[in-house]
């Protein structure tokens, strides 16, 4: 049952991997959740496969390992919060730049923020590309320090 | 367990409690108070760890009463309670100059509370002593800094903050891999108890496989050379304030995940780990320096040097001696305290040149006192006399020569490169910001006297790792010893008898 489990393995993480190379924002996220499954039987496996056999200790034995299984537990409801939270992202992001394709964020780290585009997918929700609003700004010298060059 | 082992919890509930306080809608005057409140508790209790450990006490705090290799232990040697302090100082700073830059947008939507969870994840890493535990409390910190990356969703931070988050949720599924894998060779997941099950295992393929498979999980998180692409794109879309922190600990979270797992828990087969960690550090610390020298603006700069930092410490990691450990822990502590010291001296610039560029001119007329701050914290950052960073790095080189292997000498070569690559970068700095004429046609903005007061502050501190070289060297020694001979931490947490595993229960105890 090993090697079944194993090929299983093989086949998510392959698939996520796949999904996650993919420029489309949902793949992305669907490739993470593969990945993550993934991981969490391959815990499940290392631990040691029986058939038939618990985690409760209340039960009549023969038990299987019950800590493998409490980790996986919490791995799942972290994995599910950050699901969740990664498509609150690319859902704000599809908002902001109108694309649901990666490269529209644009990948060179020298490119300008400020030159848009012009595209935003839902003009009720576009992103505060300034999340500042303009506080009135105190100019300590408009023009030259005393002392300097009065030309 | 002593008296003391609820002060190993203490750093981790505090920012707790006080980020769920200010979930609720206080006026921002209490906010900012509680905020405020909440680190200089935090610092008060790391300080307090500090001094309970530092006679090489290892303070154990069991989770529900279970004992060490069953339950869940939040444990702090040496090593955990400097990190902490450190982590906490980090914290003062950037709650400081979120309270002296009012940010309304991004308070509404709990700006100040999620600075909190996302210390109260940062003091679990460096506290716990349980791998999975550390996966967790690596989930705390890092769904926080999801939060706190795309926080007021600019068109920039989705960018950078999607690929910083994809990429550390990959990281992430490998560390529970990891996790499952250590269970199933090693059967247990506390760090003491995984030390000594692997020092009777003896050298074992599997064990060092577990080990490297581990290395690239927080390779990611320290931004080593090929795993660190995110980082000089995400830190500088942040506001300032939380950039300042992610900058100082975040990634040295990572590297002090390296620091625990390969000198304390898997020390056995050191060889191939060592040589795999200095020469990501080689590459990494030339990959950083460079890209420093390629940028324009403050903080894509000093992001650049943040990943330059993180290849200087697994260069000393390593090495691998006792003195290249304790020139790491040296080291560590300098990194922390100049990246929040830069950081905050970028913030201030920022908005006094109203421009990310640094190429402005001539605001040493404007800002002498920044000026001065800033040449001591590139002095630092480059590694030059009289600095505390020079004291660190000539530590570094030292060891690197001392210990002598062909790969050491090539990566010391690089050590020295990067740190003149450096010192070019921050003169150039020094010279399009600071130097020459300003061209009066620019403006220059009044920067709120607090924030001033945060940077000088910082800088303060960086002094301070000069003048105090003396005192810091001598603990980072202490911490080196007891780094090198795992036996005092292994013995602190399991106590000295063996491991007693109970017998399975039958099910024919407790009766129908």
């Amino acid at each position: 049952m090993e090697t079944l489990f194993a090929l299983l393995i093989g086949l998510l993480i392959g698939t996520g991997v796949f999904l996650l190379l993919s420029r489309v924002i949902v793949r992305v996220v669907l490739g993470l959740s593969f990945i993550t499954y993934g991981g969490n039987l391959a815990i499940l496996t290392v631990a040691g496969l029986r058939e038939d056999a618990p985690p409760l200790l209340t039960l009549r034995g023969p038990y299987v390992d019950p800590l493998p299984q409490a980790l996986i537990l919490t791995a799942i409801v972290i994995g599910f919060a950050t699901t969740a939270l990664l498509l609150t992202v690319a859902l704000r992001a599809y908002q902001v730049a109108g694309h649901d394709d990666v490269e529209a964020f644009g990948d060179s780290l020298a490119r300008d923020p400020e030159a848009e585009d012009g595209l935003i997918a839902d003009p009720e929700h576009q992103g505060p590309d300034r999340p500042d609003p303009e506080e009135p700004r105190t100019l300590v010298y408009s023009a030259r320090p005393p002392g300097g060059d009065p030309s | 367990m002593s008296g003391l082992a609820w002060l190993t919890l203490a750093p981790i509930l505090t920012p707790l409690g006080f980020g769920l306080g200010l979930l609720w809608p206080w006026s921002r005057p209490v906010r900012v108070g509680l905020s405020l409140a909440g680190v200089f508790l935090t610092l008060a209790f790391s300080l307090g760890l500090l001094a309970a450990t530092a006679d090489g006490t290892v303070l154990v705090g069991a989770l529900g009463g279970w004992p060490a290799p069953f339950g869940i232990v939040m444990t702090a040697d040496r090593l955990a309670a400097w990190v902490s302090v450190l982590g906490a100082v980090s914290a003062v700073l950037a709650v400081w100059q979120a309270a002296a830059d009012p940010d309304p947008v991004r308070e509404k939507h709990h700006l100040l509370a999620l600075m909190q969870f996302l210390f109260a994840g940062v003091q679990m890493s460096f506290l716990t002593g349980d791998l999975f535990n550390l996966f967790v409390a690596f989930e705390v910190m890092l769904v926080a800094s999801y939060a706190l990356a795309v926080l007021g969703s600019t068109r920039e931070q989705l960018r950078e903050g999607f690929r910083y988050i994809v990429m550390n949720l990959a990281a992430s599924a490998l560390l529970v891999v990891a996790c499952g894998l250590a269970y199933g060779v090693l059967g247990t997941l506390n760090f003491a108890h995984l030390a000594r099950r692997s020092a009777e295992l003896g050298p074992n393929p599997t064990v060092t496989a577990v080990g490297v498979l581990l290395l690239v999980v927080f390779a990611a998180k320290g931004a080593l050379f090929p795993l660190g692409f995110w980082l000089p794109g995400t830190y500088p879309a942040l506001p300032p304030a939380v950039g300042t922190f992610f900058a100082a600990v975040l990634t040295k979270v990572g590297v002090y995940a390296l620091l625990r797992v390969f000198t304390t828990v898997f020390s056995q087969e050191a060889a191939v780990t060592n040589t795999l960690l200095l020469l990501l550090g080689t590459v990494t610390m030339l990959y950083g320096a460079l890209g420093a020298a390629s940028q324009r603006e403050w903080r894509r700069i000093l992001s650049f040097l943040v990943v330059s930092s993180v290849g200087y410490l697994a260069f000393g990691l390593g090495v691998g001696t006792e003195e290249a450990l304790r020139a790491s822990v040296g080291y560590f502590a300098v990194s922390v305290l100049v990246t929040t010291a830069l950081f905050s001296i970028a913030g201030v610039a920022e908005r006094a040149s109203g421009s990310r560029l640094v190429r402005v001119r001539g605001m040493l007329d404007f800002l002498p006192l920044l000026a001065g701050c800033f040449l001591l914290c590139a002095l630092t950052v480059a590694g030059l006399p009289p600095s505390g960073g020079f004291v660190a790095k000539y530590a570094l080189v030292r060891a690197g020569l001392a210990q002598g292997s062909p790969l050491a000498l090539v990566a010391v070569f690089s050590a020295l490169l990067s740190s003149l690559i450096t010192l070019y970068a921050m003169l150039n700095v020094w010279r399009g910001f600071f130097w020459g004429q300003h061209p009066n046609w620019l403006p220059v903005y009044r920067v709120p006297r607090a924030l001033h007061a945060a940077a000088y502050a910082a800088c303060a501190l960086v002094a301070g790792l000069s003048l105090f070289a003396g005192p810091l060297f001598a603990r980072a020694d202490a911490t080196a010893a007891e780094l090198r001979d795992n036996a005092r931490y292994i013995r602190g947490v399991l106590g000295d008898g063996p491991v007693v595993i109970p017998p399975a229960p039958t099910g024919e105890e407790d009766g129908p």
